[in-house]
């Protein structure tokens, strides 16, 4: 097999920060906070009152269409059409049983199905309005992508709950380098909903003040609503076409911790494990890293635990390089963090700006990395990873290059 | 690319709680679908059935102080997990970080799901279990086998639609090709939950008396795949070969349980020439087939394409077991141990036509 590589033609975003790719990434650069006071549901009853909520849900949609779709669908919809756009592919002159869909996925329409849970235990199941209750699978709007530009290609979704977007964009490039696609839209989107606000409040693991990752006196994440979506491409292909490469997708790592449901493994070998296996399938080095973007969840053992697995991985280049978490900015977005963090990585090699973790004061000494406090920063970026850790003990780590 | 081999099966059905028992139940033409009857169920006329695994133990391979930790799916998982590695005489331990797990899944976590909502709107929001919501997430099952047996390389879960568990022996297929593992576990997990049940029911996509449609059904197979290099090189007992294996996609509202014949048809054909076959030389078929009229007429049509008048036998096991993303795994795993039991079965071929327009199809050959 001649060696097909992968490279990104196409981003589009929807976030807290914005509903496009324009806003969310100087939103990121000036260190704005996307997390304040939740409005979907009432939230008066949780310890935490903030998430970082999409501020104004995009329009535009057909409203026959609009009434069948869920949140998810609609955020997911727009960055896949911003991300196509960028691209600049005539989808009229492409093979469309060459083009893929791969996202990540979990929450989906489940806002709309907790109304229908919530009517079912108030009023029995024969009287519970069962409106939108099909939009509760996760593969919704990987199906709805496709429908809308007729894509025909193989399609996937992954749902491994935090790490789902950032394995789909490995399930996506190893499409194109085995020769199943020439083109594969890929990335992720999801939002809010009362079981992952619960959930999570449940385990004690959200901070009730917006998160402050690697900060010594963290309490738990902010959850965040996010659509990050990703045209990757054939090289060749999109050479011939004369498109613009906005980076390159070097490779990735997908492991499992086998420690624990819920709690990282805490000396981080199994998160070195997965930054090894990345490195290793990229055909990179430690040397050649410029920049981690972090999982940086900012609950008090991921932050550590993945502090110690990049120190293992990348030896002493670890204290070499900018290591930053923009989850501080557009708070935990669950199954489409992956995918948001890769744009915000390709967008830190394309200008060379490093987005910065804010909200943080004190430090901590089991996370002694240069976590580019509070303010963003000029530094060349030509290698970047990113990592994306999850419940079950899921890990993917992501390494894009410039082109 | 190269054809990775299956050499060990395992399944935990409504039919049996393992492949053989099913593999008996299946040909002395026993069905699991059964009514589904509790205080809030519509009137009979309105009524679905479901295939069910009625009381269920993951004793002799978990104990039982370890699977109450685990939401049902999981323990369907982890069973079947243990079963296809025992099978496959295969042992994890000094191969962590070479095995992994790909498992397909359409309502993992749908128990817990439902239960921590029923706390949250019941109770006070605040004070909903803890310990639920860790098995909410869809990759609960593959997560918890990893974890009970050490699986330290790839772990993936996939949900899309009733394709899911070819999906994940798609992805599968790659990650061997890329040498990321030498063994990867690969099928799916599915529990079947009266809430979601009661929902289908209301918006009216599963059969009932008045009404033509799919059977739900839940359980867990799974199939050990190996490079074949590796396999040899232990010893393994090689029980059939992933010849061939086709994805693609029909653009359709993921709301309609519709299919494009002519996709169909491209699915099969591209898993034939994979495998460097003739139609004439499939000489079995696993339906995709579960009692949706428009998927049910498409597949029927690509099979006339594909096939002309020299249809091979078919099998549905639909009918016995219901529909969901199990189903596919449950299929290879019956494949690879009819293989195994006659090598002259000839090819078999496996297809998946889920809803929204996900079709796959796998072509399966004697070692």
């Amino acid at each position: 097999m001649d060696e097909r590589r992968v490279v990104v033609t196409g981003l589009g975003a929807v976030t807290s920060l914005g509903n496009d790719l324009a806003s969310t990434w100087e939103g990121l650069v000036a260190g704005r906070c996307g997390i304040g006071p939740i409005t979907l549901f009432d939230a008066s009853a949780f310890r935490t009152k903030l998430a970082a909520e999409i501020k104004e849900l995009p329009s535009g949609f057909d409203p026959v269409l609009r009434r069948r779709l869920s949140r998810t669908d609609v955020i997911g919809l727009t960055a896949a059409a911003e991300a196509l756009a960028d691209a600049g592919l005539d989808l009229d002159r492409e093979d469309p049983s060459r083009i893929g869909v791969v996202l990540g996925g979990g929450v989906s329409g489940l806002l709309d199905s907790e109304n229908y849970f919530r009517d079912l235990v108030a009023r029995g199941p024969r009287r519970a309005r069962p409106t939108k209750v099909l939009n509760h699978p996760p593969d919704q709007t990987t199906d709805r992508i496709a429908e809308r530009w007729g894509l025909l290609g193989p399609r996937s979704t992954i749902t491994t709950a935090c790490s789902s977007s950032g394995t789909s964009l490995g399930y996506a490039a190893d499409l194109i380098r085995h020769g199943f696609c020439d083109v594969v839209v890929t990335g992720g989107a999801d939002t809010f909903a009362r079981l992952t606000h619960g959930g999570f409040n449940a385990l004690r693991s959200v901070d009730p003040e917006p998160c402050r990752p690697f900060d010594l006196r963290r309490k738990g994440l902010s959850i965040g609503e996010a659509a990050g979506l990703l045209v990757f491409e054939d090289e060749g292909h999109a050479r011939r076409r004369g498109a613009r490469i906005r980076a390159r997708f070097l490779g990735y790592g997908v492991t499992s911790d086998a420690h624990h449901m819920t709690q990282p493994e805490p000396t981080g070998e199994a998160g070195a494990r997965t930054l090894s296996a990345c490195l290793l399938a990229s055909g990179l080095n430690p040397g050649d890293v410029d920049y981690v973007n972090a999982h940086g969840t900012a609950t008090p053992q991921n932050d550590s635990a993945e502090t110690a697995a990049i120190k293992r991985a990348l030896g002493k280049r670890a204290r070499e390089i900018p290591v930053s978490s923009i989850k501080s900015m557009l708070g935990h977005c669950l199954c489409s963090a992956g995918a948001i963090e890769a744009v915000a990585t390709v967008c830190t090699i394309e200008t060379g700006l490093v987005p910065p973790t804010i909200h943080w004061e004190e430090p901590d000494p089991e996370c002694d990395l240069d976590i580019v406090p509070n303010v963003a920063r000029e530094s060349r970026v030509r290698v970047a990873l990113s990592n994306s850790f999850a419940f079950g003990g899921n890990s993917t780590v992501v390494a894009f290059g410039a082109p | 690319m190269k054809a990775p081999v299956i050499t060990g099966e395992s399944a935990v059905t409504a039919l049996g709680r393992t492949l053989a028992e099913t593999r008996a139940a299946l040909a002395a033409g026993r069905s699991a679908v059964g009514p589904v009857e509790d205080d809030g169920a519509p009137p009979a006329a309105d009524r679905s059935p479901a295939a069910r695994i009625g009381a269920f133990t993951t004793e002799p391979e978990l104990p039982k102080s370890k699977a109450r930790r685990l939401d049902r799916g999981s323990q369907y998982a982890v069973v079947a997990v243990k079963q296809a590695l025992a099978d496959a005489l295969y042992t994890v331990a000094g191969r962590e970080e070479r095995t992994g797990i790909l498992l397909g899944t359409g309502s993992a976590g749908a128990g817990p799901l439902t239960e921590f909502e029923r706390q949250m709107a019941v109770e006070s929001p605040d004070s909903a279990s803890p310990f639920l919501f860790p098995n909410t997430v869809a990759n609960a099952p593959a997560s918890q086998a990893a974890i009970e047996v050490g699986i330290k390389g790839p772990n993936v879960t996939i949900t899309q639609k009733d394709s899911s568990a070819l999906n994940a022996l798609f992805y599968a297929r790659m990650l061997l090709a890329d040498g990321r593992a030498d063994a990867l576990l690969v099928g799916a997990a599915d529990e079947w939950n009266l809430v979601y049940h009661r929902a289908y029911e209301r918006v009216h996509a599963t059969r009932t008396e008045r009404r033509p449609g799919f059977v739900l059904g839940e359980g867990a197979a799974v199939v050990l795949v190996e490079d074949e290099t590796a396999a040899r090189a232990r010893g393994a007992r090689i029980d059939a070969r992933i010849a061939g294996l086709a994805s693609r996609g029909a653009a359709l509202s993921p709301q309609k349980r519709r299919a494009e014949p002519a996709v169909l048809a491209a699915a099969m054909r591209d898993a034939l020439d994979q495998a460097g076959l003739a139609p004439s030389g499939i000489g079995l078929v696993h339906l995709s087939r579960n009692g949706s009229p428009f998927t049910d007429a498409a597949e029927s049509a690509a099979l006339a394409d594909v096939f002309g008048a020299q249809l091979p036998r078919t099998v549905t096991v639909k009918d016995s077991l219901g529909e969901n993303p199990t189903i596919g795994a449950i299929q290879v795993a019956l494949a690879a141990a009819e293989l195994r039991a006659d090598p002259g079965t000839g090819a078999i071929l496996i297809n998946a036509f889920g809803a929204g327009g996900n079709v796959l199809a796998a072509v399966l050959t004697a070692p």
